[in-house]
């Protein structure tokens, strides 16, 4: 109970800080203090394929890519932000976030899964269970997902193709 | 409790032998860079140069330790320690050489055993970008700021490739144990001969990792003063220079573990040295690249990982998963 407990309570420091922090680089930062903290309640899960893969995935490859970003974006900016243009949307935005947290938490202690009853199955999170779900029962959500990814890839080389000469000449006379 | 101690020891022997094994990879590769220059190289300090890591230790130590006015001082001094951090961790799930029997006991040659030793290992080399990042980040300087952000851009390319070339192993082996992945080429021989292309591929993509010539875009002294760790001085520049030879020590020991048997070989010889003499010879290889290539132009550095490396190793990768599942 107490590792529960206190990754729990780092878990919530981080994500307190990436909306609290005023620099983007420290929101980030907070933001993996909570990846890193949801991998080590993986671990005490025993699920240690999905601990890793959380570091190695959301740490190691999608945060670097947000690091990426913004500190391109934030370089030699001035310190603090622009005056509030909100108003009061912050705050609500948090009561309502707390009022889902609660109504969630209300609703697990109410009426818990069947996991939390009949415990943790077999082989849960390590390599050969992930493996057997995802090329077993939840084959096609895979295939799904790899076909989105794949979209939103030939997207991404789509909106950033070349331009044909053609195209260009034409421009150029356009704009002349 | 007598595990515990074990530990313990284990992990500042370890700690001990990667410092030791920075400090003369450093004389080494400076000497051997003499050599390969014809000249001599550092050989003044004691016999044959042999303190000459000493005389820089105290030398880092001593010197003061700046920081920019306008840097980030908190970030500023954590992110070298978070690269030190990821490289010493690495190396506590490969294993040195085969469990040893010592007053009684079976004691095996690595801090930790875990089943995805593997995949450990790669999460916490994953970790090391961000030292690099966020040094050159905090430190406020537009030459800093650049090598970050190509480190950033570079390892995240490369990782990939290095992720999908470790896989054809993963599969011969029907494991992510490292240990296992040992025992399974003493049945099976090397995995470098099946492997051949993905080991080149590893090795290639090591050197991108590391961040060393002809990858060394972050640091690069005629572009960038320095790069990342421009504006760092003393102990902390020290680290960010210790980070990288232990990586260096690390991907070789990787590769040795993976690619060429890890502590395998003929008896004469026990088998933690036949590992330390095969981790040398990649770090020479290493050493030799350095001095011979000139740096990749930024450009073609990125096609060259997304355009070349990438798909072959997918390529081969695909071959392997065909043969190992019998359908070849």
């Amino acid at each position: 109970m107490t590792p529960f407990v206190i990754l729990a309570i780092l878990a919530i420091i981080g994500a307190l800080g990436v909306v609290v922090a005023k620099q983007p680089v420290h929101s980030a930062l907070f933001l993996v203090g909570n990846i890193l903290s949801l991998a080590v309640l993986y671990l005490l899960l025993s699920a240690e394929f999905l601990a890793v893969a959380q570091v190695i995935v959301y740490a190691g490859a999608i945060m670097v890519l947000f690091l990426f970003v913004v500190t391109l974006l934030t370089a030699g900016k001035e310190e603090g932000e622009p005056k509030e243009q909100l108003g009061g949307q912050r705050w609500l935005a948090g009561v309502l976030s707390l009022a889902v947290g609660i109504a969630l938490a209300v609703l697990a202690i109410r009426r818990p899964g069947p996991r939390i009853v009949s415990g943790l199955p077999r082989n849960f999170g390590n390599l050969h269970g992930m493996g057997l779900i995802l090329w077993g029962p939840d084959f096609l959500y895979l295939v799904g997902i790899a076909i989105m990814l794949l979209t939103a890839g030939l997207g991404v080389l789509v909106l950033n193709r070349p331009v044909r000469r053609k195209d260009a000449r034409s421009q150029r006379r356009n704009e002349a | 409790m007598i595990s515990t101690i074990l530990l313990i020891v284990k992990i500042l022997v370890l700690i001990g032998i990667l410092m030791t094994g920075f400090a003369y990879t450093m004389l080494v590769e400076r000497r051997f860079l003499g050599f390969f220059q014809l000249r001599l190289g550092p050989n003044r300090v004691g016999p044959g140069g042999l303190l000459q890591p000493l005389a820089d230790g105290l030398k880092m130590a001593l010197k003061e330790d700046l920081m920019p006015t306008g840097a980030d001082p908190m970030i500023y001094r954590i992110a070298p320690v978070l690269s030190l951090f990821a490289a010493l961790s690495v190396d506590a799930v490969i294993p040195f050489g085969a469990p040893i029997h010592l007053f009684g006991q079976t004691i095996n040659l690595d801090i930790a055993n875990p089943s995805i030793g593997l995949l450990i290992a790669f999460a916490f080399s994953s970790l090391g970008i961000y030292g690099i990042v966020l040094g050159g980040w905090a430190s406020q300087n537009k030459y800093s700021l650049l090598g970050g952000i190509r480190a950033s851009a570079q390892m995240i390319s490369y990782e990939l490739a290095m992720g999908l070339s470790v896989l054809g192993v993963l599969m011969m082996a029907g494991t992510a144990n490292l240990e296992r992945i040992v025992f399974a080429q003493q049945a099976r021989g090397w995995f470098v001969i099946p492997q051949i292309v993905p080991f080149v591929i590893y090795f290639i993509t090591a050197i991108a990792e590391t961040n060393r010539t002809p990858f060394d875009l972050p640091e690069a002294e005629s572009e960038l003063v320095a790069g990342y760790h421009t504006e760092y001085s003393g102990i902390r520049f020290a680290m960010y220079i210790i980070a990288e030879y232990i990586n260096m020590l690390t991907v070789s020991g990787l590769a040795v573990t993976l690619f060429l048997g890890g502590w395998l070989g003929p008896s004469f010889l026990p088998p933690i040295l036949w590992f330390v003499i095969k981790v040398a010879i990649l770090v020479f290889v290493f050493i030799w690249i350095r001095a011979t290539f000139p740096r990749f132009r930024y450009d073609k550095l990125m096609s060259f990982g997304w355009k070349v490396l990438l798909p072959i190793s997918f390529l081969y990768f695909l071959g392997t998963a065909a043969f190992v599942s019998g359908i070849l």
